[in-house]
């Protein structure tokens, strides 16, 4: 995002709404730090700004900046799922596309959530360690897989490091039996991440909503607790097409 | 991914505090799901919602948009995401959707318990489960606990912790109702799941309490 000089009347009423804290005062008029800017867009959607000063930046659709445009401004759709947001449909339709099925668990790691944003070196310090576990069952529909550049060291595309986004999801989909040692490997590679993440588990639920108990043992035995509150999936949906991609 | 199964804040808080997805899946039955979205968003209508999005035009219920001008907006993929702060409120809703009988998928985000005995009293058979197990990491660099109970509502973290203490500033000043400050904290939710219902208790009991430095 940027803010013409020329127009700004240096008020500071857009400050606030800047989830990264990227404008300041320069010369009694607002700017926004390119370096720091996620191109969210808060600022320009707010409408708070009492001369139009705030614009998108005429470089924000340029690669790799392009990147914290898709990955931060949830009105953007990514080019590679079609989808607003920064994830897949994962668990709000898994009634209907049975993409985690029986004895399977889904995992997701939202890199940057809540609040604090990330640079991408963060997000491969995860890749990274995943990588050198042995764990390379990335949902191929996220637009996280389209950063990547080696699947088997979990490195990045080079040109991406330096790149800020407000979050990227890395999504995996593995056999219950393997829940145990991704837990441990994330739990391991989050003293190394100069940002934050949450960690969610998805599967498939038993009668009563009661979560599979195995599933749960893995999650205590690693030291882990689930929140109270979770999204829950209530079996509404059905196919009528039949998937062509 | 919507963020709203990392909501924070006490259990009586979230209590009133529940997030209802409706969800075409892209392949399924994304072809002819229009119409399926348009007669649930009619149902929605009904309810009143605490706030309400259709993605085909992603402007919440409190920006002045007409119901009309949302339902013509939904076709095939509209997705709606929205906010209930009442438990039967959303319980009433979902007796609806069943008898409507759509194939749409429907996600309900709140305390697990709570949608136990709600899918228990109405008959309903839960499919899948996205458990939170919490935030890791460099946690010493988040914001505290009760500006996060607020931002945490948007899913995809458009609400500045600032924001948040700019309203709260605001009306301790005088300057703005506690309603008016949470409208203004729902607006950048471009998700529509911001309960400002919820914000407005929050802020009720944060106000007496908080003092904030400039930024």
């Amino acid at each position: 995002m940027i803010i013409r000089q020329e127009t700004c009347v240096g008020c500071g009423r857009c400050h606030p709404y800047c989830p990264t804290q990227a404008i300041h005062f320069q010369d009694l008029k607002s700017v926004v730090d390119q370096e720091v800017c996620y191109e969210c867009g808060c600022c320009l959607r707010a409408e708070i700004c009492p001369v139009k000063a705030i614009e998108d930046s005429p470089h924000v659709y340029d690669y790799p900046r392009a990147l914290r445009k898709y990955f931060s401004d949830p009105n953007a759709t990514h080019a590679l799922t079609g989808i607003q947001g920064r994830g897949t449909e994962e668990s709000k339709t898994n009634d209907v596309t049975l993409r985690v099925g029986p004895g399977e668990v889904g995992i997701a790691i939202e890199v940057g959530r809540p609040n604090i944003g990330m640079d991408l070196t963060n997000i491969q310090k995860i890749t990274r360690a995943l990588a050198r576990a042995g764990i390379h069952e990335i949902e191929p529909n996220n637009p996280f897989q389209d950063l990547i550049q080696d699947h088997s060291t979990g490195d990045l595309k080079p040109e991406l490091m330096g790149e800020r986004v407000l979050s990227a999801i890395i999504e995996i989909q593995v056999k219950r039996d393997r829940l145990r040692h991704i837990l441990r490997t994330i739990k391991e590679v989050a003293r190394e991440v100069d940002s934050v993440f949450c960690l969610d588990v998805y599967t498939l639920l038993e009668p009563g909503l009661t979560v599979p108990p195995e599933v749960l043992e893995i999650i205590e035995s690693e030291g882990l607790s689930w929140r109270p509150n979770a999204k829950i999936n209530l079996g509404l949906g059905r196919a009528w097409e039949r998937k062509n991609s | 991914m919507t963020h709203s199964l990392h909501r924070e804040g006490t259990i009586s808080s979230l209590e009133r505090d529940y997030a209802l997805f409706i969800y075409p899946a892209r392949g399924f039955n994304y072809n002819g799901s229009g119409p399926k979205v348009r007669r649930i968003m009619e149902l929605l209508y009904l309810e009143a919602p605490s706030n309400m999005i259709v993605s085909t035009l992603r402007r919440n219920l409190y920006s002045g948009v007409r119901p009309e001008e949302v339902l013509e907006s939904i076709k095939d993929g509209a997705r709606i995401y929205s906010a209930f702060n009442n438990r039967e409120k959303l319980k009433e809703i979902l007796v609806g959707i069943k008898k409507l009988d759509e194939g749409i998928s429907v996600v309900v985000s709140g305390l697990i318990d709570r949608v136990r005995e709600m899918a228990a009293e109405i008959n309903l058979n839960p499919h899948t489960i996205n458990l939170s197990l919490g935030i890791h990491g460099r946690t010493d660099r988040l914001p505290p606990p009760d500006i996060r109970q607020f931002t945490t509502m948007c899913g995809h973290g458009m609400i500045a912790p600032a924001l948040v203490r700019d309203v709260i500033r605001r009306i301790k000043k005088g300057r703005l109702a506690l309603w008016e400050g949470s409208i203004i904290l729902a607006a950048p939710c471009t998700c529509g799941i911001y309960n400002p219902h919820r914000s407005q208790e929050m802020l009720n009991d944060l106000i007496p309490l908080y003092t904030v430095n400039r930024w």
